[in-house]
């Protein structure tokens, strides 16, 4: 093992589908070497799982199963950011990756730190010596990436299930994200993003399909990374069906900047729960009622097994799903699930959406 | 009037008190009985089939009472005097509960940061239809009692330090640790074996064993890691033969808490034991790990 006290920072950090991209950017751009973490696999995760607690939730192995490939290409640095959710595990994600990786020889650099601005100032400065200019000037690369990465996604939910290539969406926007990944100079960028969003609006879709919609809903990490719960989105899509999800980097962000949200949550919610349950248990039930009243024709909860605010939340969610007899399907992912016991839950809900919404046009017809 | 209140979970983390408290007001109360088979066979059926086994035991107390009283109360435990947060599946219990139950539930916000205990106690009781004076009175004596009872278990902490047999310290949740039948007579199998057993919560925590440096371990926002780690700190000043953990299954914060707990003993070279209960845990099991466990100290 080598020393790290004299050596350059050599910096990965915690990954998060496709939003990997934009937070290598930030690094990239303040003159730091960074190694961006080993994309999520069945190895990565057995890995990550063996060093572990055993009785920890899922992301906290699938993020230590990615540091360890950069670890061994030699990176000596681990970012990691903490409490984005509340009074959940979240918490103490750093101090527990920190005492796992040491205790298993790792001589490392870790640096844990809170999601306020300044913290995230102060810790960047630490490790670069970059200016407060070069700072701002890479937050606001990360932040054009953002939402570029958002929106290729969002248009990926709606052009999926209408495509008449079957397929194609899905292509072009790999190629994207790729060509995103290898982008070297920040002047590029305006030309690249014309060049992906005019590709995927030349896709061939069929506009005046009508669909059943679904809604992704649960805990942020397993919702917002297709690695971690086996492409739901595409698969839903492939399968003709429109899937609409809230949760993304930009919706966390939002919360902490504004938090008037929190309230609106809480009014809306005040009949099935009056309290903060930590992470982002109450978003859960908003989203669902939210839902509901927008007509949608199911809703799938996406959590890690044994996630502390879902799990508190799920018998109230269930609770709705009774009484308004929306289809729900609730999926707890860890390192045991398999995507064959995945896939074929996924049917069996499928079949119940497109039931759902036959009878419910049926109804609409007849009424009127 | 009757209230009832289930004995387990939140019961346990302040035993005693709430008996008084509605006592000294006049009213009649209602514990369901010390957990049994059948209340924690009823809570398993009816709860989430991944929260935490002793919230399931308190959804079986819960389903016991349902139907036997005026009120079930349970309170929404949020944070303590030290402004220090409760385990968050606390927080949603009584709208879980709602859900569960067909009888009137009674509750309250227990939120130190907002707002004092006194004057939380203070909107109870205007609930109850009681005014202030009684409930002081009533809050006053629960103190008394709470102390009294504090007292009594600091003295026998002290008895038992003095003893010449093997002494060793269970760390728990109160509610893990108090429930004979949740931890499977944990107490009562060791003593046989010979053992002195110490809770955790016995251990009084002194000035100067607080005052210590400590980089063993994070900065906890839980009211009971920051709790155990310094009654574990104060413990360690005395002779220790070796330390047992309990956790219930999926347990997410004892999940953080053991790793350091561990760490703790192993550093010091004291014998560690964890043990994870749940509704299939077997007697006989147990007994095994216990004995295998007491004959590498000999």
């Amino acid at each position: 093992m080598t020393k790290i006290q004299n050596s350059k920072p050599v910096v990965t950090f915690a990954r998060w589908g496709n939003y990997t991209i934009a937070f290598k950017t930030i690094f990239e751009q303040l003159g730091v070497e960074v190694i961006p973490p080993e994309k999520t696999n069945s190895q990565t995760i057995a890995e990550g799982a063996s060093l572990s607690p055993e009785m920890f939730c899922f992301p906290l192995k699938v993020t230590l199963g990615n540091y360890l490939p950069a670890l061994k290409k030699g990176a000596n640095t681990v970012f990691m950011v903490q409490n984005v959710g509340g009074s959940c595990r979240q918490r103490y994600y750093g101090a527990i990756q920190e005492k796992v990786l040491k205790e298993a020889g790792h001589q490392i650099n870790f640096l844990d730190f809170r999601a306020t601005p300044k913290d995230v100032y102060s810790k960047v400065r630490e490790i670069s010596g970059a200016s407060l200019w070069q700072i701002m000037k890479a937050a606001r690369f990360f932040f054009r990436r953002l939402a570029l990465i958002e929106k290729i996604e969002k248009l990926g939910q709606y052009y999926r299930p209408r495509e008449i290539e079957k397929g194609e969406t899905d292509r072009i926007i790999q190629w994207g994200f790729s060509k995103l990944e290898e982008l070297k100079k920040e002047e590029d960028f305006p030309k690249l993003r014309r060049e992906i969003l005019k590709k995927i609006a030349e896709i061939k879709i069929d506009k005046n399909k009508s669909l059943p919609r679904v809604a992704l809903i649960g805990e942020i990490y397993t919702v917002c990374d297709p690695d971690i719960n086996f492409k739901i989105e595409e698969k839903l899509g492939r399968e003709e069906i429109e899937v609409h999800r809230e949760m993304d980097i930009t919706y966390q962000l939002k919360k902490l900047i504004f938090p008037w949200k929190d309230w609106i949550i809480q009014r809306k919610i005040n009949p099935y729960l009056r309290s903060t349950v930590g992470g982002h248990g109450r978003d859960a039930i908003y989203e669902m009622l939210h839902y509901i009243e927008e007509n949608f024709d199911g809703i799938i909860h996406l959590l890690p097994m044994g996630c502390m605010p879902e799990v508190t939340v799920r018998p109230i969610l269930e609770r709705i799903h009774q009484k308004s007899g929306m289809p729900f399907l609730s999926l707890s992912l860890d390192e045991q699930v398999a995507e064959a016991g995945i896939d074929t839950r996924l049917e069996a809900f499928i079949d119940v959406v497109r039931n759902h919404y036959k009878n419910k046009n049926k109804f609409r017809t007849a009424k009127s | 009037m009757v209230i009832g209140i289930p004995r387990a979970l939140l019961y346990w983390k302040q035993p005693y008190f709430w008996e008084t408290f509605f006592e000294n007001l006049g009213f009649e109360i209602l514990i369901s009985p010390p957990t049994n088979k059948e209340i924690v066979e009823n809570g398993v059926k009816s709860s989430d089939p991944e929260t935490c086994f002793s919230n399931k035991v308190y959804w079986g107390h819960l389903l016991w009472l349902d139907g036997k009283c005026d009120y079930i109360f349970i309170p929404r435990l949020k944070t303590n005097a030290g402004k220090l947060e409760y385990c968050p599946k606390f927080f949603g219990v009584p709208d879980l509960a709602k859900i569960l139950v067909k009888n009137k539930i009674l509750t309250e916000t227990f939120d130190e940061r907002k707002e004092n205990l006194e004057k939380t106690l203070e909107k109870l009781g205007k609930k109850l239809n009681k005014n202030r004076e009684e409930v002081k009175k009533a809050t006053e004596n629960s103190f008394l009692k709470q102390k009294e009872i504090q007292k009594r278990r600091e003295e026998d902490f002290f008895k038992k330090i003095q003893s010449l047999k093997q002494k060793f310290i269970l760390i728990s949740h109160p509610y893990n640790l108090e429930d004979e039948y949740v931890n499977l007579r944990m107490k009562e199998k060791l003593e046989k074996l010979g053992a002195e057993v110490i809770f955790i919560d016995e251990v009084p925590i002194r000035k100067e064993t607080k005052n210590r440096i400590q980089d063993g371990w994070p900065k906890f926002h839980w009211e009971f890691g920051k709790e155990i780690m310094e009654k574990i700190n104060a413990v360690l000043d005395f002779n220790i033969a070796g330390a047992i953990e309990i956790s219930s299954f999926q347990c997410g914060c004892d999940a953080v808490l053991k790793e350091f707990i561990e760490k703790e003993f192993k550093s010091r070279k004291i014998p560690f034991l964890y043990l994870i209960i749940d509704e299939h845990t077997g007697e006989a099991g147990f007994q095994t790990r216990l004995e295998a466990f007491m004959d590498t100290l000999k």
